[in-house]
């Protein structure tokens, strides 16, 4: 029997951090809100406290901080032609569950996207005309602008309360900042960590090649931090232990640091944990949300009537949920039609391994997840793309995350991978190589979407997600471009020996490259290639608003939770000052 | 001004007359009660023993530290910042500034390498003072949002060599004034003031408490 709850202004559907700022912003607004988590509560004590939280073998390898995939996997196939089959252990990408959501076991590498970003599909066409990009690629711009986004950016970082150098302010380039980031409007809150021996190394050698290195904007603090909701943070040890694990310090931010506590106290707000949400529910016109059916730990089923839907979940279950509602037309890869499910993108990761003699010593393990020397010099538009077939590109950077003995034992090309000489190996080259990361952009394809499988369900007897994805030509070309970049940092770096590892196809699940999964409700201008308006309004069903990094048309060069933050924000602000005071369409279709 | 450690014995008054220039080689006597040294030191170390027992046991009730078996990095940073004034101890810094890095490296690593008993505490902690003591050294307080003292000091406050010192079986009249000290502001040698932000959330009675509760464990 469905028990059926007391209305509520808004109901939010995972309490990440976008639940957690839109469900902060709209109590202290007024509005009483219910926040609908599908896993548990958790706080900084006593859940994250070493040395539990320091368990490789838990948190690194079975995944403890991930969605059940038990219950609720994703199916996975490569193209249309293949039956995709559930992904058992995640492994490529790790949506995370619980309060807090995936930010809890996030790096705090915290990156703006660049004016241009924004407008790829028009830049793209002005600066290299109108066929340059192969048949297939479906990128589009964004119906915001940089511009637009800029407060909103810059109130998420002072939330953060991000450790970096600004490399331009008000237009103005700043010494030792990014010289090709897009204005912002001020310096980072606190300044950057603590440069690392590798990132020193990699500054030198970037520099002698002309490149415009810089320290990476962390929000692992490199410093104390109140951030204007009061709240306070520690600074960063660099245990190294922060992608996949949760920080024990109050030094990474997350919402349980930097926003849950003024959440929590709002009277406003109630938090229920343990809620699993089956659907948005819609009236008999199918252009009103009444409010959400969720099923409890106890296996009761409970309707929450609501006058404004927002979910707030992972990409891809933003996009499972709008699939399960039947909200928006779902997108079909072979007339090219529909929206929800389209434009699904991922990242282009690529790696150079850079080997030195063994009295030079690296100390891999003295990092955190965001510390490290990059260069941008071969990121998105920042370069000629003229004559080399593909947009896009990536970051390159001294950037490594960790040392952690279970995971961490980069061996050149050509050692087994198993046994005394892979021992030896690692031994060998443990604390004597740099790795960097090369960050690569995504384009979107006709052939790469998300849609509901036809087979498999979840615990729940729901359809489960599928995602059909390979790597576009565009992006291939762009790695092997990037990495070759990077490998001559690396010999400019005097490495005795350097591995370029561009990505090659075919894109499997069974790898770990990223949980940048983007796109699949995304936002624009015409209702005809996005599924939200350039508020992130549904276009279908107006008190309906999808916040996710579901709204990206396509993945830029570098790591999405700040854009993700601004564009919380920005949807804020239209809901706070337009929406609610007078519901209805932001945008008229 | 701030002074950690009183009262004096009345060996380190003594030496406080020679503080302009401190003859190491000229043996001091050993603290009252403390037992002989199990194994001779650098002459440096004569001048620690005095105060801080002939095995580097501590003197608790003057809140004078223990050192055996403490980290020699530890050691010789606080050596360093005592003698530049980091760290804020007139005493310590009459004792610190003359010393050699050569002299200083040897009397850390002495210490280091010593072992000695624990001294209970006197008088005994309440059980409800300990009970506060262990959640604070283990688990944290979200309340406060303080993370557990063994997060960076190690299992039971045992120590992490290279980086946070030992405090299990250290004197409870010492660690609780060093955490009152950097709630303050007045002690301030923390890198990225990772001590302050901490003892800054502790009030009075949770200085007492993990105090007392690491000073009740045995010394690693």
């Amino acid at each position: 029997m469905v028990q059926r709850l007391k209305e509520v202004d808004v109901v939010i559907i995972g309490v990440g951090m976008v639940g957690s700022i839109v469900g902060k912003e709209l109590a202290a607004a007024g509005y009483k809100v219910v926040g609908l988590e599908r896993g548990e509560a958790r706080f900084t004590v006593p859940e994250f406290q070493s040395p539990a939280v320091h368990d490789e073998l838990r948190f690194d390898i079975r995944k403890a901080l991930m969605q059940d995939n038990t219950r609720e996997p994703v199916t996975f196939r490569n193209n249309s032609s293949e039956t995709a089959l559930p992904v058992r252990r995640w492994e490529s990408f790790l949506p995370g569950t619980g309060l807090g959501g995936s930010m809890v076991h996030w790096n705090g590498q915290t990156y703006r996207f660049q004016a241009n970003d924004f407008e790829l599909a028009t830049r793209t066409k002005e600066r290299y005309g109108k066929n340059f990009l192969d048949k297939d690629v479906t990128i589009q711009d964004w119906g915001v602008t940089y511009a637009d986004l800029e407060p909103h950016y810059d109130r998420f970082e002072y939330l953060l309360g991000t450790s970096g150098k600004a490399g331009n302010i008000k237009g103005e380039i700043q010494p030792g900042g990014d010289p090709h980031e897009s204005p912002r409007s001020r310096e980072y809150p606190t300044p950057p960590q603590k440069e690392h021996f590798q990132g020193a190394l990699f500054r030198k050698a970037a520099t002698s090649l002309g490149y415009h290195p810089f320290p990476q904007p962390s929000s692992n603090l490199s410093q104390p931090y109140t951030n204007p909701e009061g709240v306070k943070l520690n600074a960063c040890v660099f245990c190294g232990f922060c992608e996949r694990y949760a920080c024990e310090h109050y030094a990474k931010s997350v919402p349980q640091t930097v926003i849950l506590p003024v959440l929590l106290a709002n009277p406003n707000f109630e938090l229920r944990t343990g809620c699993q949400v089956q659907r948005i529910n819609l009236d008999s016109t199918r252009k009103k949300a009444t409010g959400v059916t969720y099923i409890d730990t106890a296996g009761r089923e409970f309707e929450q009537p609501a006058s404004l839907v927002i979910t707030a979940s992972f990409a891809l279950n933003n996009v499972r949920m709008l699939l399960l509602s039947g909200i928006g037309k779902p997108y079909n890869p072979q007339s090219g039609t529909g929206v929800v499910g389209r434009n699904y993108a991922y990242q282009t990761m690529s790696s150079v391994a850079s080997f030195f003699d063994e009295d030079v010593f690296i100390n891999p393990f003295m990092a955190s997840g965001a510390s490290g020397t990059l260069i941008n010099d071969f990121a998105g538009d920042n370069f000629d793309h003229s004559g080399l077939g593909f947009i896009g590109g990536a970051f390159i950077g001294a950037v490594n995350t960790n040392g952690r003995p279970i995971q961490y034992h980069p061996v050149p090309p050509g050692t087994p991978a198993w046994g005394k000489r892979w021992k030896e190996a690692v031994v060998k080259h443990y604390n004597h190589t740099v790795m960097f990361s090369l960050h690569g952009s995504s384009v979107s394809t006709r052939q790469n979407y998300l849609d509901l499988d036809p087979t498999y369900r979840d615990a729940w007897g729901q359809p489960l997600l599928r995602m059909t994805f390979d790597f576009p030509q565009n992006d291939l070309k762009m790695a092997a471009y990037v990495t070759a970049k990077g490998v001559e940092i690396g010999k400019a770096m005097g490495a005795k020996q350097v591995a370029g590892a561009p990505r090659t196809a075919p894109y499997t699940t069974t790898v770990y490259q990223t949980t940048h999964n983007t796109g699949g409700t995304v936002m624009g201008n015409d209702p005809r290639t996005s599924v939200v308006n350039r508020y992130l309004q549904s276009w279908d069903v107006p008190n309906v608003f999808v916040i996710g990094a579901s709204a990206y048309p396509q993945n830029a060069s570098w790591n999405p939770t700040d854009t993700l933050g601004a564009l919380t924000y920005w949807a804020i602000d239209a809901l706070k000052n337009r929406y609610l005071k007078n519901p209805g369409r932001l945008v008229s279709a | 001004m701030t002074r950690a450690i009183q009262p004096l014995s009345s060996a380190m008054v003594c030496l406080l007359a020679l503080r302009a220039s401190v003859d190491f080689a000229a043996a001091a006597p050993p603290a009252a009660g403390s037992q002989p040294a199990k194994r001779p030191g650098p002459a440096a170390a004569v001048v620690c023993q005095s105060c801080h027992g002939a095995n580097g046991e501590g003197s608790p009730a003057a809140k004078i530290p223990r050192l055996a078996g403490q980290s020699a990095d530890y050691l010789d940073k606080q050596l360093r910042d005592y003698a530049s004034g980091a760290r804020s101890n007139e005493v310590m810094q009459n004792f610190a500034k003359p010393l050699s890095e050569v002299d200083r490296t040897a009397v850390a690593e002495y210490f280091a390498s010593l072992t000695s008993p624990s001294i209970a505490p006197n008088p005994r902690p309440t059980d409800s003072q300990l009970a506060r003591g262990r959640q604070l050294a283990q688990q944290g307080a979200e309340a406060e949002r303080v993370q557990a003292c063994d997060n960076c000091h190690g299992p039971d406050g045992s120590g992490v060599p290279h980086s946070a010192p030992y405090l299990a079986g250290q004197s409870a009249d010492y660690l609780a004034a060093e955490l009152q000290s950097w709630r303050q502001g007045k002690r301030k040698n923390d890198a990225g003031k990772l001590m302050s932000s901490v003892a800054e959330r502790l009030n009075d009675a949770d200085v007492s408490a993990v105090s007392a509760y690491f000073s009740s464990l045995g010394a690693p």
